[in-house]
């Protein structure tokens, strides 16, 4: 879809993505990019919402891409099913990926289909050996069909299995050695988990190995208080709150500064609103780079 | 397991529950149901925002309450979400509390053709000098051959769906109170730039217009019909970009 031209153009961006905080692609925003050319790290969209062969969606994106570094998040390859990725989506994936060159390509440790159904959630999996070994064998098809490394987000779970037989940072830890992907740190995501589970964030930020970290995410949640169990619920639709601003804070200080998105899909306010957040972010890393002197380089 | 995971969203099913951890079947149920709640949710707002002038008809929470069965029944077999509701109009046809609005089904069907041609890859148009210079060049315009983009097709509407989907999409120049709905139209469905978009034509339009589709040279085309206006069906079809070649025969 894209030119060769195109594709050059947005090749002095990763340094941008570097250096300043990024956020997501949402099509209500596509005039006023392209009419006002806010300057901030780079765009994300989801994979699945861009797979068509034309439309509003492609033509945009093909223009914003000459402009801005763009990061991809597959949001639809089941990483975490128990059945075998479905190639077909794979490819089209890889098709995205070659036509636009994002300086990140994530997925989640999650899955969403299962007996020919697609469930449109990201769904848990059990922390055991089984759901590892499967799990590492999608990734690593992943990366062999991708052709690079891709990132795996960390998820935000409402219940926990029975017969998990270790935490989730150790199941993560694991994935990473042994296929050589990387870590989307989602920050919020953590938040909700924690909550949701009764453990400390901080011990989960603290429990991951810094140099795999390739990307933070910063979200909004809600809270359902629900007298039964209250509960967090990742829904992608508030601005972030406080306590994700603290976590975030700590995991700048403690595994360093990486390219980091500010994540909206509900609920859109102006863009304007998610640039002042990404400016915040960009505050708080210039601050964590000035005291850590932190020269990691994507 | 992850069937026993599917069946409890889908079908209320517990025997899922003995996996998760929780100090009571509540607190279990509680926990499942922000999955189950989600999907529903994102699924029925998807179909609402595939099949917007069908919400529109039947009412926010009536359309809700359909989607919510249609979703049960029918979960997406594909990661894109675009894609989701191919059988939705067929779903509705059956769906007893519709079957007052005979002309819904068709109505949902125009709006998801409306949506895929819209996914679909554009087509290059000719541009208004290279249809004049064809036409000032041809030896006879009536052995000229006009191609229309592939995506290019006639519905014969037995309902006016086409007139209640521009009614929606352009409330301020089309009043939706003079619609008779019983009223049977032929539409011309098309992708022009970017978004798949539907024109009502007059009958002498849609036998000529499926002419063209059929390889027919311009003089055989043009239907026998005093009602027939070749200027101006040919300006609406330069007008709305569908022209895609002209050749000689």
């Amino acid at each position: 879809m894209l030119s060769s031209s195109t594709s050059s153009q947005g090749a002095s961006a990763p340094s941008s993505l570097t250096q300043k905080t990024g956020v997501s692609l949402k099509p209500s925003y596509y005039n006023e990019i392209l009419n006002n050319r806010p300057e901030l790290g780079f765009f994300e969209i989801h994979a699945e919402n861009y797979l068509s062969q034309g439309g509003p969606a492609r033509h945009f994106l093909q223009h914003i891409r000459a402009h801005y570094a763009v990061t991809i998040h597959g949001v639809g390859l089941s990483i975490g099913g128990e059945t075998p990725l479905d190639t077909a989506h794979l490819k089209r994936v890889a098709q995205l990926v070659h036509d636009v060159q994002p300086a990140i390509f994530s997925e989640h440790l999650a899955w969403s289909t299962h007996d020919n159904a697609f469930m449109n959630d990201l769904l848990p999996v059990a922390y055991d050996q089984a759901t590892l070994n499967r799990v590492c064998e999608h990734i690593d098809q992943l990366q062999s069909t991708l052709k690079r490394q891709v990132l795996i987000e960390n998820p935000s779970t409402y219940f926990e299995f029975q017969h998990s037989d270790r935490s989730e940072t150790d199941f993560i830890r694991e994935m990473i050695k042994r296929t050589g992907c990387g870590l989307l740190l989602d920050i919020n995501n953590i938040e909700v988990s924690c909550f949701n589970h009764g453990g400390n964030p901080y011990e989960y930020i603290n429990a991951c190995s810094a140099e795999t970290v390739g990307q933070f995410h910063l979200a909004g949640h809600t809270l359902d208080n629900n007298p039964i169990v209250p509960l967090k619920i990742d829904s992608h639709d508030q601005p972030i709150c406080h306590n994700v601003w603290d976590l975030y804070q700590h995991a700048l200080t403690t595994i360093g500064d990486r390219p980091t998105l500010i994540e909206r899909d509900g609920n859109l306010p102006a863009l304007t609103e998610l640039l002042a957040e990404a400016q915040y972010a960009d505050t708080l890393r210039a601050i964590a780079r000035r005291e850590k002197r932190d020269e990691y380089v994507l | 397991m992850n069937t026993s995971f599917k069946a409890a969203l889908f079908h209320q099913s517990n025997a899922f529950y003995e996996n998760i951890k929780g100090h009571s079947e509540d607190e279990k149920a509680a926990r499942f149901n922000v999955y189950r709640n989600n999907i529903f949710v994102s699924l029925i707002d998807t179909l609402a925002d595939i099949f917007p002038v069908t919400q529109t008809i039947v009412g926010e929470d009536f359309f809700r309450a359909m989607a919510r069965v249609y979703v049960q029944k029918h979960p997406p077999k594909s990661a894109i979400i675009s894609d989701y509701g191919d059988d939705f109009a067929a779903f509705i046809r059956d769906f007893e509390p519709a079957q007052g609005l005979a002309f819904l089904s068709d109505l949902a069907a125009l709006e998801f053709t409306l949506l895929a041609l819209t996914n679909t890859q554009e087509h290059t148009s000719l541009k208004g000098e290279q249809i004049s210079a064809a036409f000032h060049n041809a030896d006879d315009p009536a052995r000229l051959r006009l191609s229309l983009a592939s995506s290019t097709h006639i519905v014969a509407a037995p309902y006016a769906i086409g007139s209640i989907y521009l009614a929606h999409k352009n409330p301020d120049s089309i009043s939706l109170a003079n619609i008779q709905v019983e009223k049977s139209e032929y539409l011309l469905i098309s992708k022009s730039n970017l978004y798949g978009d539907c024109h009502i034509v007059s009958q002498p339009e849609a036998i000529f217009i499926r002419h063209l589709l059929q390889g027919k040279i311009l003089g055989e085309a043009i239907p026998d019909d005093d009602h027939f206006g070749l200027g101006v069906s040919l300006a609406k079809l330069i007008d709305w970009q569908l022209l895609t070649n002209i050749s000689n025969a």
